[in-house]
Parts: structure tokens; sequence; C-alpha cells
């Protein structure tokens, strides 16, 4: 009887793909960019790049806590345009950049502490009322500005300015911010009691529970983080613009998704890093980037984004199976 | 009569290699009409492998497969389906709030025609369920909510669900793992009836005992190899344990001495929850008390209790003569451990390497200020997985990829870092080899003596009477009975105590 071998790429393959797969996926599409799109692998456009993807970093970066602890939270694009103008109306009201940002941060603590409260000590499924928290704050920055955007006066606060548009040494002001909480995070998830504790309650949330940590303590911290780097991000973005725009940041929620998806299939171990949102983030970004550069329309560009997603799940998902 | 001169399945010469490692080799085995045909072996003897090569899981790297005398080969779980192989799994996957016989034909609903549409047949559906249990003199409400019946019917349901197909060959993969002693039983009088309508059975057990009891043939696995082929008359305890171990001298575990000493360490009061009554019962400074009962009888209930993953309606906990508030972090703060019964569900955290899980508990110990130091975490797991002989490629190793007895060591360990003065063991030797089960023994009794006290929860009552200096037993979230392990006939009693009256024919 003979036997039919299928054809099959060895173990070793597979287990390369599944670790690094989505990073070796990004540094092919760099290198497709840099060879078709002019400019794009300049020093000048990769700075360019870095700056647009620091706001979408940091949203990233504070969502990776929520889905570390195996959690979800749907509220952040429609909650950054309610973080938007209150730190906009602070500023245009007393022109004074340490209130606004306390404002700000206060907004995104408050938004933190109700979608905790809601899923982690209440218990409702994430999905839903992180979901209906942020409809209840596109209702909110409705009713306070009817849609129209602040612009800020002439003489607004340099400080206000410098977070979006500033440079130190040539380097972009919010892509600086973005390494300096990378690093931070980095350090949280992977040097801390608390990111051990994050990372165990995503892991197995009864035996964590089981084995004695506070489990609703601690998914209420990761919504905390969450609010907290959805109001720095806003900052960073009102500041850019000159402007708080309360439609501004609602694209964040799905390119949020998508980064830190790619982040839990990065290095193939199930849980989202700092240093794998951030490369999630950039590959977000440089699709965008390099697609427009390319002239590609942008509408082609959301379908490209969501193929991109629906790649790298389905890779993850299929190796998942393969690799043990 | 069946013609006993050919095989359902005959099998030869199968090996399987993963990765360069051949993790079974030459196994020869075969399968006769309406027998049960055992299979044991430590974990990691290979039976496993060679159950999911017949299933179809997995395909042979060599030999062949022959059913009814053809020789096939098994690609997917379907083709083996269609050659009439079906599983009873280890674990219970039914939909919790489907009916009993919606979960029955789950994937083979029953379907009939009105005005040329095909519709779900409830009736056409209960009606065949009804045949099936009745097949197997089983007596369920159909109807019920699956959520609301017991694990042992549970187990049941998932034995229809595979007789729907009217299978030739059934595989039975540890079937009545944490099923108290009376559910033991009536399942093995279902299987029975099974083998006596001509289905044929490989059933895979760590119990010895059942295996004595309903065995035609036992193949013995070590070390991925085939050592043994025992025929009816040649099957005793001792001689499938002397092949599963082979050169190594097995004497049944017996725990010598007792360090139980007068004071009381751990006090129910009056605890009542939701399913527990009244409880009373205290544990002195090292003292091992066994607490046993049927599933559903309480024992989980105590420890749940213990740590407040239950809540206490009426009465109260005490250590060491203080009322404590239990929770997870009260109980660990009064120096309690808890190995949860569950080890998948409630213990491991899958993706963490051993080291993350020994140190989750008390994870403060290698941290300062909360900045962790994982050279001495690592440091601190490699003493106990030398300790415990874990066998395990090394502190970073997944846990998930530990056997299940090693995964249990891990779970201890977890524990034993933190000095504990009381630990609640729920099951901590369900699904583990013999070896590692010995080793939990010893370390246990090295506790009692260090002057800790432990409350073992367990169904097997052997493994209670040869390690306990007392055991309680629960029926129906009470005491009903407690005995000192020093005595005649103590498992005759206790069974009767257990199982309330009923007489218990076997000894």
């Amino acid at each position: 009887m003979i036997k039919c071998k299928k054809l099959q790429l060895s173990h070793d393959w597979l287990y390369f793909l599944k670790k690094y797969g989505t990073f070796m996926f990004g540094i092919i599409v760099f290198i497709f960019f840099s060879i078709f799109a002019d400019n794009f692998f300049s020093i000048a456009n990769q700075l360019i790049l870095l700056r647009q993807m620091s706001m979408l970093t940091v949203v990233a970066l504070g969502f990776t806590f929520v889905m570390a602890a195996g959690g979800f939270d749907m509220s952040l694009g429609n909650a950054a345009g309610l973080i938007n103008i209150t730190f906009g109306a602070i500023l245009i009201s007393t022109n004074n950049f340490v209130l606004s940002l306390t404002g700000a941060l206060v907004v995104g603590v408050l938004l933190g502490m109700t979608n905790g409260l809601l899923v982690a000590i209440i218990g409702l499924p994430d999905f839903i009322a992180t979901f209906a928290v942020g409809t209840i704050t596109v209702g909110l920055k409705m009713l306070i500005t009817k849609g129209n955007p602040m612009t800020f006066p002439a003489d607004v606060s340099k400080a206000a300015l410098f977070v979006g548009q500033g440079k130190i040494g040539g380097i972009p002001f919010p892509v600086i911010l973005m390494m300096i909480l990378v690093v931070i995070v980095t350090f949280i998830l992977e040097k801390t009691t608390l990111g051990r504790r994050i990372y165990a309650i995503g892991g197995n949330q009864t035996a964590s529970q089981y084995g004695g940590i506070n489990v609703k303590k601690y998914r209420f911290m990761t919504f905390i983080f969450s609010g907290v780097f959805l109001a720095i991000a806003s900052v960073m973005l009102t500041s850019r613009l000159g402007s708080a725009q309360p439609l501004a940041g609602e694209d964040f929620m799905l390119d949020t998704i998508a980064s830190v998806y790619l982040s839990t299939t990065m290095f193939g171990e199930g849980e989202p890093k700092a240093i794998g949102t951030f490369i999630g983030a950039f590959i977000i970004c440089m699709l965008t980037n390099g697609l427009t550069m390319l002239n590609i329309e942008y509408y082609f560009q959301y379908i490209t984004k969501g193929l991109v997603v629906i790649l790298s799940v389905l890779t993850s998902v299929y190796l998942a199976d393969k690799v043990k | 009569m069946v013609c006993i001169n050919q095989s359902i399945i005959e099998v030869k010469n199968i090996g399987k290699e993963f990765n360069g490692v051949w993790v079974l080799k030459g196994i020869d085995f075969d399968l006769r009409p309406g027998e049960i045909h055992a299979l044991v072996g430590e974990n990691g003897a290979g039976k496993s492998t060679f159950i999911k090569i017949l299933s179809g899981v997995y395909s042979q790297s060599s030999g062949d497969i022959f059913i009814n005398g053809d020789q096939i080969e098994f690609n997917s779980v379907e083709h083996s389906e269609s050659s009439g192989i079906r599983t009873v799994h280890q674990e219970i996957n039914l939909v919790p709030y489907f009916k009993v016989y919606e979960n029955m034909f789950v994937g083979s609903e029953v379907e009939k025609s009105v005005m040329g549409i095909k519709i779900i047949d409830s009736k056409g559906m209960k009606k065949r369920a009804n045949e099936v249990l009745e097949r197997l003199g089983v007596e369920i409400n159909v109807n019920r909510t699956t959520s609301c019946i017991n694990t042992a019917m549970k187990k049941i349901v998932e034995i229809c669900k595979v007789l729907v197909y009217q299978p030739k060959i059934v595989i039975f993969d540890e079937p009545t793992t944490a099923l108290g002693q009376e559910e033991r039983e009536n399942l093995l009088n279902v299987i029975t009836a099974l083998k006596e309508q001509g289905i044929s059975i490989i059933y895979v057990s760590h119990n010895l005992e059942e295996i004595k009891e309903i065995a035609d043939r036992v193949t013995v696995f070590r070390d991925g190899r085939k050592v043994a082929l025992l025929e009816k008359d040649e099957i005793t305890i001792d001689t499938i344990i002397s092949n599963m171990l082979g050169e190594k001298n097995y004497n049944s575990y017996m725990r010598k001495n007792s360090y139980a000493e007068d004071s009381d360490v751990l006090m129910f009061k009056d605890v009542s929850t939701d399913l527990l009554k009244n409880v009373n019962f205290s544990v002195k400074k090292g003292e091992i008390l066994g607490i046993t009962g049927v599933v559903g009888s309480g024992k989980t209930e105590i420890a749940k209790a213990i740590f407040g993953l239950d809540k206490i309606k009426s009465g109260s906990i005490g250590v060491k003569g203080k009322d404590i508030n239990p929770s997870p972090n009260n109980a660990i703060k009064n120096k309690l451990a808890l190995v949860p019964e569950e080890r998948q569900l409630q213990g491991i955290i899958p993706n963490f390497p051993v080291s993350k899980n020994v140190t989750l508990t008390y994870l403060k110990k290698w941290s300062k200020n909360g900045v962790l130091n994982s050279n001495s975490e690592n440091k601190s797991t490699l003493d106990y997985i030398d300790k415990l002989s874990i066998k395990t490629q090394g502190p970073e190793q997944t846990i998930k990829c530990l056997s299940g007895g090693n995964q249990q060591k891990v779970i201890l360990s977890r524990w034993l870092v933190g000095d504990f003065e009381i630990g609640v063991f729920d099951e901590p030797t369900k699904g583990i080899d013999i070896k590692a089960k010995e080793d939990i023994y010893i370390l246990m009794d090295e506790l009692s003596k260090q002057g800790k006290s432990i409350i073992i929860m367990s169904s097997y009552l052997p493994e209670l009477i040869s390690n306990c200096d007392r055991i309680i037993v629960l029926k129906e979230g009470e005491i009903v009975g407690e005995f000192n392990t020093h005595q005649e006939n103590i498992e005759e009693k206790i069974c009767k105590v257990m199982l309330g009256g009923h007489k218990n024919d076997k000894v």
C-alpha cells in the first residue's frame, strides 16, 4: 500500500513562524515600502511615521494592561473626545497647562473607574459594559460642544503646544514621550509584582483567585491604566491639532485593538507585551503611511488594515493548532 | 455466539515519533469483539498517544492498523469515527444550559420534515434518549437542564452522546476520575452492560481495583512500549503493578507514624453554606485529616468555605482560636494553603513557566518594593524541582508541557515556599501516576512531622486510610461519621456510612 506523504513544513519552521511571524511580516512590509515608495525609507519620513504612531501607541499601551489581564475596553475611541474637550475647555479658560493636564487625567481616571467598577467589581461582561460607557461619553461630549471644536487662542501656553508639536534635538517630543512610556510599561509588566499578577489573571483567572491574588483589585487597576493612557494620548492629540476636537481620536479604537492583538501574536506566547504593542502600532501606522505614499486611496487603506489583522489572526490560530 | 478469533481491531508494530523522539514504539495490540481491554501504565507511558492514534487525532509514524482485517490509515478523527470508533473523554464537554437529551444529540440532531422544511424533532430525540438510557439501566429525566445534574450523571450523558452513533468500539479515557465509590460502581455497571451488548471497549484507567473488576485483558505500557498482555486469570493488582514499574519494587504505601498533637489549629463551628449543613470539626496540629464522601457530598465545599470562595451563611471558622473572615487573602495570612481539585482550571497558569507558577502566591518574597528578582525566583524553583523531583527541563519550561503529576508538584511547591501551617489538599493525587502519588504521600507525612496540619479531600478510600490519622465522612453536606484509621475493616465501615444504610455487597 502506498502511503501518501503530505507536503509539510517542518515543525521547527512552524515554531519560528509562530514566534516571529508577525515580526517578520512587519519587516517584509517595511522592505516593500522602502523599495516601492520613494522617500519612505528616509529619516524625515521615519520620524513622521514615529510621530504619527505615537498617540496610537500610548492608547494601545494602556489597552495592553487590560488585555494582559484578559479584559477588553471598548470605550477608548469615543471617550477620547471627552478628554480632548476637557483639556481644551480648561486650557482656553485658564491658559494653565498643568491644570488642563490634571483635568484630562482626572477624566481618564474617572473613565477607568467607571469601566473598572462595572466590569471588575460588579462583573458585567467587559465588551458590552465598556461599549455602553463609551456611548455615554459620546452623549456627554456632544451635550457640551454640540459637536463644535474649540480652537486655542493665539497666546495659548507654550507648554500646551509643546506636548504635541515640540522637538528635542530634532526628535518630536511625542516620539520621546512614547519611548519613555514603552520603557515604563515594559518595566511594570515584566519586572514588578503588579505586572506578574496582571498576566496571571489573564492566563487563568480562577487559578489566580485560588492562588490568593485579589483579582477584582488588579482588573480594576488595568482599566484605570487604560483611562490614564488614553488621557495622555488625548492631550498629545489635542496639542498636536491646536484645537480640542470632540470627534478626534475615534480611530483609536480599531487601531488599538489591532495593535494589541498583533502584540499578543508577536512572540507566540499569547500575552501582549509593551514592545509588541509598539511594533503592532508601527505596523498599523506604517501601512497608512506607506500606502499614502504610494497614492493608494484611503478607503483601500482601511481594507488593507482589515486584511492584515485577519491574516495575523488566521496565522496565529492556525499555528496554535499545529505547534504545541 | 461471537467468534473470538477475529479481532475487531488489530494493531501491528505501531510507533509514534515527535521531533525525533519515539514516544511510542513497536506496539502490538488487538481488541476482540465484546471484550473490555484495559490499558495501564504510568503517566507518560504512552497510553494517551496510543489512544489518540486509534481515534485519529495523530497518525502513526510506523506500523499498521487493521479494522475487521482491513488495513486502514486514519487521517482524521472523522475517519476513525466512520470506522465505528468513538471516545469518551476524561473531561466533560456538555453545554450546561442545554437539556440532557439535547446534549446527547449535539451534532447528530434528529430531524423531521414539516412541509418540506427540516426542523428538529424533539419528541424523537427524547424517545431515542430514553431508549439509550434504558439500555444502560440508568434513570435520568431527559428534560432536566444539564447544569443541574451531578458529575456522575454528566459522565453518563457523555457516554450516551457517543452511543447515539451506535459505535462498535468505545474508548474510555479515565471515566471514573472524581467519582465517588457508589457512582463509580454504577458507571462500571453501565460499561459492563455495553460489553454485554457486544460493544468492544478499550478502557484506560489509573484505578487498578476497577480494572481488576471489569477487564477481560490488560495491556501494560511502560516507557512507550508494550511490556505485558495479561489474560483474565492473570489480572491481579500485584502483577499489573510489577509490570508497570518494571524492576522497581513497589510496596503499597502505608504511613507509619502519627504526629498529631493535642492543640486544635482549625475549627469549623456550625458552618453552613449553600450545601454544607452545620458542619463541626477540628484539626489538630500535625494531624492528617481525611474528608470523604461521594461527589456532591460537600468535600470541596469545605475547602471553598475556608478560602471564602463559597459564602458562609451561618457559623464560623476559627484558626488557632481566632475566628477568621474567610477570603483567599485572609486564609493565606493565617497560613492556610489550598491545593484545589481542578488542577487545570483552578491550579496552574498554563502559559506561565514553572518558576512563575511556583512564586505566584507568595510573590512578595522575591521582590523588593514591588520589583521582582527573577534570578532568585529561578533559584527557589530549582530548589523545589530538586526536593520534589519534578520532571521538567528547568524553571523556564512552560507548565502546560508537564505531566499531571509534575504539575501537581509545582502547585504544592507554590505553597511549600510559603511555610504554610494548615494545608487543604483537595483530591491531591487525582489523575496522576503511582510514582508521583507516592512522592506526594511521603511529602505529606514529612509535613505533618514538621508540625503542619493537613486536610485531604478524596473520594478514593484506600488513599485516605493509608495516609490519615482520622477520616470524616460527609453525606449531602452533613458529617455522618468520624473514624480513627487504626481499626479493623475500616473501609467497609466507612462505605456503609458513606452510602447511608445501603448494603454494600463488595468488600
